[in-house]
């Protein structure tokens, strides 16, 4: 019995491997628990399952997952609302497929004490990343003409604690809790969903123009990447292993306890309200106010269609 | 039995003090032990981290050459670069000649600002490096995916204007190593930045040279960088991944505080860690050149292992020298109470009636001196007491005799056969006196002469025996003076100059005196200051006599006493009593008073003489409830029965 098994599952792996459709998948950093729901969805077969053969090609701290898209040598990536809407100003078309935050991660760290509002940070050295993300500060910055020095980086950790910068942006689920676990302490911490910029952030992104030609197969990966983090969502500690294991081979200087946190930190922004359950669909409304806000401060010419975006009339 | 009482600390002066003494050494002997160890385990600790900071200061000092050496070589190295900026091909023969010449120099690049040549594009860093076999390789280092311009070699000292040494990091494009970058910012003759020049270290070495530490036996190493991630420690897999912070993520403990703060403030120190539930002493310093910080991580225990062997002979010490302590202050202790049971005996013999009981002999001068010459002073205080107490006795018992003498020989002045009259039907009497001593000063008496009832009540003043003379002689005068006399008033006049004359002694007697015609029921009788008696109607209703109240006897000789008349109607009682009624006393000294007397007599309905005695001496006893009886009681009462 146990031989007709085995001889049944080599057949369907076959099966698989014969129809399957290879795809590069670009998440828009190097491992780490931000993107655990797609690891486990290929570890686990999910993907494999609706006969995709997915690769998983991580960017480099100077070649973003965008520009891999632009080339060509990633399929399917993922990014942040904000560029993903304002790459249509330079031409590329993009449509989401998954929306799998709901929240703003974007904070502000100060050396400076009892910093409540950016303006008290005029004419200082802030770090932001080089691969972008920081949209809404600048926007701060050219609305109150704070003449702020932006210092990109790939890491701000150290540039902080040389004190070649005053303050630095930070993502909740990563920079800052790698600052507190330098000892960081620092003078003062600015949530941006705390001064009404509470935008949805990360989203699996297709061009239009692949999406047009694979439209199941778009589906197919959304759905198999949603399968992915619903298991997270209830294997934590076994999709911390899967993820270990990417930062190993991909020899990425972290440790269990950052990824455990930052994966905590992930999971809390996908529900629609902060803990919940998550839809990830990507909300009209918050789609909306954030082509208003992008318009206004000169970031996108015209507004990107909601429909379109999401796929919906293509 | 001794022994037993001994360890029974309730029974036995010796017990307690043997326990207090205890206890107290005991306290005593904790107190300076604990002291003493703490002092030690402080002592231990002082030169431990004394000991475990020369050793973080060696390693230190050879860390520091060897950065030393880099800076020197990369600062001699960078004069050179300006002369070659016209050829950039040439630049590649400074960075082999650098490493060439510097064996623990790995790599050294000089990358240029953005676009500074324009022939060679945005990136532009001849880069050479030690291949791992031992040959010098050269290329161009920047690349659209390798932005040199955003690492930390670079951007750092950029900002800083001044060089830097890089956090240690993985390199996994030339040897797949552990190294740090020394970086030197090159500027032009205006003072603009032009190029970064850069030494690379590999740190392989470091973790052998902060392993080899052999501060304490169980101790171990470990180096951090400025952002407290691993550079060196036993478990290499920690290396580069985790910090010292890690596991203590959202822990704000004061030990973790103060070492964070020392770590990012370049300050030596020691904290006090509990790491898997076990303490552990860090000592730490930095390396002054990167602000690094070597530690020496050594498990409390290890520590204090000399004051854990010091503790252990301490204790025994201190149970050998309680031990010793029993045994000295059971012998002072005996010695000092031996003599209190001595004593104690000797109190039991006296008790017996020895009162000459031989005492304990003490030598000393001290409270026990006292306390024997404190017994004597009582045997001798016992013997003049009894003596005196039998001549006392012997007085009293003659006294008492005399004094029942002369209560029967008053009680044998008065009248005590009631019904006073049993062969007449026309007049009932009865009365009782009750002194409140052997003898009293009441009285009464009544005698039948000619058909007509004389009678009378009285209280002399005072009480006892004075009284009791009083008395006594104002009966006998009662019994000659009536029998001669008519009149009330005329008796009452006589008995009065009688007892008045020579009455040095201010004694004086109330008295109720009267004459009743047995024939008509007429009354005649004169009062002198006595309680006016009370009229007993045959319906049961009770008014007081109309008496003027006129002087008591004794007081004035002469006085001109008053008699007044009434008639009896017959069964109509007359109720006479003295203030020893109406005054009985409780325990709370409340009177019976006269209106609970009048209410008592009209709710009894007596008729009866006799009975209305008992009545009323019944309430009385009621009234008093056991209380001492002060004043002589006396009732007489009369019925007319015609």
């Amino acid at each position: 019995m146990k031989k007709y098994l085995t001889i049944l599952c080599l057949i369907c792996c076959a099966h698989i491997s014969v129809f399957a459709q290879q795809i590069i998948f670009t998440p828009q950093w190097t491992p780490q628990s931000q993107f655990a729901g797609y690891y486990a969805a290929l570890e686990l077969g999910f993907y494999a399952q609706e006969g995709l053969d997915v690769s998983i090609v991580h960017p480099t701290s100077s070649y973003s997952s965008m520009n891999m898209l632009l080339d060509g040598s990633a399929n399917i990536i993922t990014s942040e609302l904000i560029p993903a809407i304002t790459a249509s100003e330079g031409g590329l078309k993009l449509v989401n497929l998954l929306q799998t935050t709901q929240h703003s991660t974007l904070v502000l760290l100060s050396r400076k004490k009892d910093v409540t509002a950016m303006p008290q940070l005029s004419g200082c050295r802030i770090g932001t990343w080089k691969a972008g993300f920081s949209e809404v500060p600048h926007i701060i910055d050219n609305l109150y003409k704070l003449d702020i020095e932006w210092i990109q980086f790939f890491n701000p950790l150290n540039l902080y604690i040389s004190g070649a910068i005053d303050a630095t942006l930070a993502k909740s689920y990563n920079e800052q809790i790698q600052f507190s676990m330098s000892g960081i302490t620092p003078g003062s911490v600015l949530k941006f969903s705390d001064m009404g910029f509470d935008y949805p952030e990360d989203g699996l992104y297709v061009t239009e123009e692949f999406f047009i030609k694979n439209p199941e197969l778009c589906r197919k990966f959304a759905q198999a990447s949603r399968k992915g983090w619903e298991w997270v969502r209830n294997n934590r500690k076994e999709a911390l292993d899967i993820v270990m294991n990417y930062v190993k081979s991909e020899k990425v200087a972290t440790n269990i306890y950052n990824q455990k946190f930052m994966l905590d930190k992930i999971l809390e922004v996908q529900g629609d309200v902060k803990g919940g359950v998550p839809s990830y669909t990507l909300k009209e409304e918050s789609f909306n106010k954030l082509n208003d806000m992008l318009i206004q401060y000169g970031y996108i010419s015209k507004p990107v269609e909601y429909k379109r975006f999401v796929g919906g009339e293509l | 039995m001794k022994i037993i009482k001994i360890l029974n600390p309730n029974k036995s002066i010796s017990g307690r003090l043997m326990v207090k003494v205890l206890i107290v050494s005991a306290l005593i002997f904790t107190l300076t032990f604990t002291l003493f160890l703490r002092m030690a385990a402080n002592k231990m600790r002082e030169e431990a981290a004394d000991h475990a900071h020369s050793e973080l200061s060696n390693t230190i000092h050879q860390i520091d050459a060897i950065l030393h050496a880099v800076e020197i070589a990369v600062e001699n190295t960078a004069w050179i670069v300006p002369y070659n900026l016209h050829a950039p091909e040439t630049l590649y023969g400074i960075t082999e000649t650098l490493i060439k010449n510097n064996d623990f120099i790995c790599g050294s690049a000089i990358a240029f600002e953005p676009d500074y040549y324009s022939s060679e594009g945005r990136y532009f860093s001849p880069y050479s490096y030690r291949a791992k076999n031992g040959k010098i390789r050269s290329r161009q280092l920047g690349t659209g995916t390798y932005d040199y311009h955003y690492m930390d070699w670079y951007q750092i000292p950029k900002l800083l204007n001044s060089p830097y040494w890089s956090e240690p990091y993985y390199d996994d494009g030339g040897g797949d190593m552990m190294m740090t970058t020394y970086s030197k910012p090159l500027y032009d003759a205006n003072g603009k930045l032009y190029a970064i020049l850069t030494a690379d270290l590999s740190l392989e070495w470091l973790t052998d040279l902060v392993g080899d530490i052999k501060a304490f036996d169980n101790s171990y190493n470990l180096m951090v960088s400025r952002n407290a991630s691993y550079i060196a420690h036993p478990n290499r897999s920690l290396i580069l991944n985790e910090t010292i912070f890690s596991t203590t993520y959202g822990n704000n403990e004061e030990s973790l505080t103060k070492l964070k703060d020392d770590i990012l403030n370049c300050r030596a120190g020691q904290v006090l860690r509990n790491m898997n539930g076990s303490k552990f002493f860090v000592f730490y310093s930095p390396v002054e050149t990167t602000q690094w910080n070597v530690a020496i991580v050594c498990p409390r225990s290890e520590l204090y292992k000399g004051v854990r062997t010091l503790r252990g002979m301490l204790i025994i010490l201190g149970f050998i020298a309680l031990l010793l302590l029993i045994a000295l202050s059971y012998n002072g202790i005996r010695r000092v109470v031996a003599p209190i049971e001595d004593f104690s005996d000797v109190a039991k013999t006296i008790a017996t009636g020895n009162f000459d009981a031989q005492l304990p002999s003490i030598s000393s001068q001290d409270e026990l001196k006292e306390l024997h010459d404190s017994f004597k002073h009582l045997q001798h205080s016992l013997v003049e007491y009894i003596e005196e107490l039998k001549s006392t006795t012997a007085r009293r018992e003659r006294i008492d005799s005399e004094l029942r003498i002369a209560h029967a020989i008053q009680m044998g002045m008065i009248p005590k056969s009631f019904p006073a009259f049993p062969d007449r039907d026309d007049v009932s009497l009865s009365a009782r006196l009750v002194p409140a001593r052997e003898v009293g000063g009441d009285l009464y008496d009544f005698f039948l002469q000619d058909d007509k009832l004389y009678f009378i009540i009285g209280d002399v003043s005072g009480k006892g025996v004075p009284a009791s003379l009083v008395m006594a002689v104002t009966c006998r005068m009662f019994r000659s003076v009536a029998s001669h006399l008519s009149n009330p008033q005329d008796i009452v006049s006589s008995l009065n100059d009688s007892l008045a004359e020579g009455n040095d002694a201010n004694m004086f007697c109330t008295a109720f005196l009267g004459i009743l015609d047995l024939a008509t029921g007429h009354l005649k009788y004169c009062n002198a200051g006595h309680n006016a008696p009370l009229i007993i109607a045959p319906d049961g209703k009770v008014a007081p006599l109309n008496v003027v109240p006129n002087l008591a006897l004794g007081v004035f000789e002469g006085f001109p006493y008053e008699g007044q008349e009434t008639v009896l109607d017959s069964q109509m009682m007359l109720y006479m009593y003295t203030d020893g009624v109406t005054e009985a006393e409780n325990h709370n000294k409340e009177l019976l008073g006269d209106n609970k007397l009048v209410s008592l007599l009209e709710k009894s309905g007596s008729q009866d003489t006799g009975e209305l005695i008992d009545i009323t001496f019944e309430e009385i006893n009621n009234h008093a409830k056991g209380a001492q009886q002060s004043d002589d009681i006396t009732v007489m009462c009369l019925k007319y029965c015609k």
